[in-house]
Parts: structure tokens; sequence; C-alpha cells
């Protein structure tokens, strides 16, 4: 008989053996540190600025996480979602939205199965097809926009269902400023999460993405599973467009430009591991938490040599600490 | 002394005969005569390079064996691929492709055949079930994991050799086929991944032990095929030769 585990021990289990745990004790940190040492951080003001600006690249982060752990990038998917905010966007404008949000999620959708289409078929690394895909679509659309930017000042109610003022809890918090898309971000977090690691495709996804030969030599169609997961991304990144173009109520062709990069950040620093095999939806959430977080402290702190331009330089660091973090966590036994 | 070929091809389960197998103008195999019976140990021995993996690769259906067929219970089938391998109960071990290093133990044992709970049109992982299930199959064929959760990176190479052998006992594999099971192990963990091995002889399964580590098959193996470039050199059952007599089979030292 083995006695029961004391609290500690489970503690430290939980450590090492949840993806999700270790980046959620480095925001907890953070926010502590900041709360203590920067005044007006605790604020529902502040806080749901944090909220609001990880909702976006929260939300790319889902698809990104989903698709690291199957072992590939995709880095057009600031592209892709430029190209779904142009159809919901484009298409809302000219009254019809409905049809627009389909696009825009269908589209986005096609263009991950492309990037995992190229990628099976010719076995060059995830890194380069998406690369190349990332100016390839990022041309087109410049081609069938002819280069115009959308802007609107109609407030279209769909607009509202999407990043509108949630005013249940607006209300209850004063000078609380929570948005529709957080609610939209938690449901696809939840649904994500789910399917990653309560469903046979999610098991699936872990194992290619940890080693493709055992996962196919016990029958799992890697080819498929990798398809399927740039699928994901690729969506995701469309209903990222439809978020962006609610909140902002326009859309260049530059658009989300970068974003694929903070999407890996918010990844990594949740504890996907780069090179496949381990993570969580959850992690990306916070992983962009964190760096939604430091953006604000560091604004607040009012730093003379950090200005809020050079916020990179932060958020560079986190990424190396938190990877550094992750893998101690990940090889202790 | 062994039976003759007609006897061979009736008594085993898997039976390959006369298999040749060239890749261009390079001949990796010729004429090679393979089987194995029910509850039996059948060592494939030869050194680096003598055709031990093509064998192998011929029998899971991932190469076309240029001339030869093969039988299973005695009757001719043709195998195209390790799925269809798989489907009339032949279970490859390989070395560093069997189990996924970041997953749980029982997530591995499943994979590819998760246990489902259905929600509406829904399926979702019945993970207690399956960690349930991992757990007594593995205890019943004698190996003891602490956890079904845990992951199979923070095993040892043994075990997780174990954690494949009982994968393939529990999903009824009718053949195993266990490539370099105990190379890169210690003496300890070799001696229970062997005791593994006569436990899955003692339910009748088939199994091939393919080695170029005489000393390990010697202390499990009813018989031994041993092939040096591409060619049978014989078959032999257990007693007719002595540790020595097949390492100098392997290399060539002697001529039968």
């Amino acid at each position: 008989m083995r006695a029961p585990d004391s609290w500690v021990l489970k503690i430290r289990r939980m450590f090492s053996e949840s993806t999700v745990a270790g980046p959620l004790a480095v925001l907890i940190v953070i926010i502590i540190l900041l709360s203590l040492f920067v005044p007006k951080f605790l604020s529902f003001r502040s806080i749901t600025g944090i909220i609001n600006a990880a909702t976006l690249t929260g939300a790319i982060a889902i698809g990104i996480a989903f698709l690291m752990i199957s072992g590939e990038f995709d880095l057009s998917v600031g592209t892709i979602m430029a190209v779904g905010g142009y159809l919901f966007g484009g298409l809302a404008m000219a009254g019809e939205p409905f049809l627009g949000f389909a696009l825009a999620l269908i589209v986005p959708t096609l263009l991950g199965v492309v990037n995992g289409v190229i990628l099976v078929w010719t076995e060059i690394p995830s890194f380069i097809v998406t690369l190349g895909t990332k100016y390839f679509y990022r041309g087109m659309l410049w081609v069938v926009t002819a280069g115009t930017m959308l802007q609107t000042v109609d407030r279209q109610p769909i607009y509202n269902i999407f990043n509108g003022r949630l005013d249940l809890l607006n209300n209850i918090f004063s000078e609380a400023n929570f948005r529709n898309s957080l609610i939209w971000l938690i449901l696809l977090v939840i649904i994500f999460q789910v399917i990653l690691a309560r469903t046979k495709f999610g098991n699936h996804v872990f194992a290619v993405g940890s080693n493709a030969g055992a996962a196919l030599g016990q029958g799992v169609k890697v080819k498929r599973v990798k398809i399927y997961s740039f699928a994901i991304s690729g969506l995701m990144a469309g209903v990222t467009g439809i978020l962006l173009f609610s909140q902002y109520y326009t859309m260049r062709v530059a658009s989300g430009d970068g974003m694929e990069l903070s999407a890996i950040a918010a990844a990594v620093v949740g504890g996907t591991l780069i090179t496949g095999g381990a993570g969580s939806i959850w992690g990306a959430l916070v992983g962009a938490l964190v760096i939604s977080t430091l953006r604000t402290g560091v604004v607040l702190m009012n730093i003379p040599f950090i200005p809020a331009d050079n916020f990179e330089a932060i958020v560079g660091v986190t990424i190396v600490l938190a990877a550094i973090l992750n893998t101690y966590l990940r090889n202790r036994k | 002394m062994v039976e003759n070929k007609i006897e061979q091809r009736r008594n085993s389960l898997v039976w390959m005969e006369n298999i040749s197998k060239k890749f261009g103008t390079i001949t990796a195999l010729q004429g090679v005569n393979f089987g194995v019976k029910k509850g039996e140990v059948r060592a494939l021995v030869g050194d680096n390079g003598a055709g031990k993996s093509t064998l192998i690769k011929v029998l899971m259906g991932v190469h076309k064996p240029t001339t030869g067929q093969i039988y299973f219970n005695g009757n001719p089938v043709s195998i195209n691929s390790p799925k269809e391998a798989r489907e009339i109960g032949i279970e490859a071990v390989y070395q560093d492709l069997a189990l996924v290093n970041l997953m749980s133990i029982s997530r591995n044992f499943f994979l590819g055949r998760e246990m489902e709970k259905k929600v509406g049109p829904m399926g979702f992982l019945d993970i207690k079930a399956m960690d349930t299930i991992c757990r007594k199959s593995l205890h019943e064929i004698g190996i003891e994991i602490r956890s079904a959760a845990e992951r199979v990176g923070s095993l040892s190479g043994g075990e997780r050799q174990s954690i494949a052998i009982g994968r393939g006992v529990y999903f009824g594999a009718k053949v195993l086929i266990l490539d370099e099971p105990t190379s890169a192990l210690s003496v300890a963990e070799t001696r229970k991944v062997l005791s593994y091995i006569e436990n899955a002889r003692e339910r009748q399964l088939a199994v091939i032990f393919i080695t170029h580590n005489v000393h390990h098959v010697y202390m499990v193996a009813d018989s031994y095929t041993i092939i040096r470039q591409g060619r049978c050199v014989g078959t032999y059952l257990k007693g007719e030769l002595s540790e020595d007599d097949i390492a100098d089979l392997i290399t060539g030292d002697r001529e039968e």
C-alpha cells in the first residue's frame, strides 16, 4: 500500500504532468508583482484592457497551438486572418453579413487545407511551405482587393454579436469594459481543448506530433491528421479576422502581418512544445494573457528606457524564459 | 531434425516459402523459407544487413516479394500493408517506433483503437475505462505499472518494450514480431523482457524474435533460422547447436 500523497507531491505532479500549470503560475506571479508595484494596475479598467488585447492573439493562438502540437507551424495565419477579415467586412458592408460570416470561416479553412495538402504531398517542412503561402496569399489578396482598405462607420448589429459591450458584466463591475469577444474566445478554447484532450482525433494529434512513425505503426492516418490540423489553424485565423473587423471596423491588405509570431509566442509561453507532441489550448490562452499583462504593466510603469513601443524586448525575454521554464518542468520526473 | 517444407507449411501458423526480393539489381533475399508455429519462439538471427528486416518487412506487407508465397494457417495469403498484416493477427514491435514518449501509457496502449463514450453524435475518449483496462491487462501478463497515466518517456527501455508486447497480446495478436527487443537493455531488464516473451509463448502466440545477439535469444528460442547475405543458412531446433555454432553460422566462419 502506498501512503496517500501529500499535497506537496500532488502539486509537484501537477506541474510535471500538466502543461498549463507552469504558465498559469507565471501569470499569477506576474499579476501579483504588478499589483504590488504598479499603482492603478489592479482595476477593472486595466484588467479588461488586458483581456481585450489578448483576445485576438488568443483566438489565433488556439489554432496555432493545435497545429504546433501536431508538429507543424503555420506562418500564413496572419495573412489568412486578413482574408477572413476582408470577406466578412466586405460582404457585411455590402449588406450580406451572414454570407460574409460563412465565407470568412470557409475560405480560411480551405487555405489551411491547401497548406496541409502541399505539406503532405511534397514533404517540405511546414515552415517553408507556409512562409511561401504567407506571401502568396497576401499577393492574391492584394490582386483581388486592388489594395483598397475597408473601413466603415455603419455600426451593424452583427459587429455587436462579436465585439459589443458585455453589459451583463460591465454593470456589475465599475469601469469594466468586457466585450462579447471574450465569450466567443472562452467558448472556442473549451471546444478545441475538449477536441484535443478528450477525443480520438486529439489523441492522434498528440501522437503524430511526438512520434509520427509510432503513430503510423498503430494505424493512425498521419497525413489526414496533419491536414485537419492545418484546417483548424486556418479556421481560427478566419475567426480572428471576423473578431478584428468587428473590433476596429477596418481591414487593410497588410493587417495581421506579424500576428503569426505573436500567436506562436503565446503558444510557447503557454507550454506548447515547439517540436510538437505536448501543449494545450488553455495554455495558449494563458500565454496570450501573460504577454498582454506584461504589455499593460510596462505601459503603466512608464519606465523611461522601455517605452511601450519597445515592448517587443519584454516579449522576447518572456518567450526565452518560458521556454527554459517549460523544458525544466518537463524534464523533471 | 526440422520437418520438410510441406510439413512446415502445414504445421506453421505463418509460413513464408521461397521468398526472394530484389531491389533493382540488388538481391536482398534469395529463396528464403521461414515460419513460426503456435506457441513457438522462433529466432531470426543474422548479422547486420543479412536480410532480417527485409524479410520481416515482406511479412508485414511493407515490401512485396519478387517471388514466393506467404501462408497463414496453411492457406496462401497476400499481405499488402501493415494494416492488412495486423488484421490477420501479425503484430510487430519495433525498437524506436513502438511507443509515443510524450503520451501516457494508456493513451499509447489504445492508440489507433481508442475506447469512446458516445454523447449524441460525438465520441469522447473513455479515459477512465482505458486506464483501468490497460492496467489490468498488463497485470495479467505479469507487467506491473505504477499508473496508466504516467508518461511513457519516463519509463525504462525494458518497461517500454514490455508495454508494447502487452499491447500486442491484449489486442489479440497471433504472431508477435519483436525487432531487437533486448538490445540496449540492462541485464535485469533483458531477463524481464525475456520472461514476457515466455509468457506470450505460454499463451500460444507465435513469436518471432529478431536479433543478432545470440546469447539473449539462446535463453528463450525454441528454434533458429539463420540467414546470411540474403540466403537461408538453415533452421535448427533448440539443442542442435551451441551458442558458438550459431555465432559461426551467422558470420560465415563455418559453412554447413
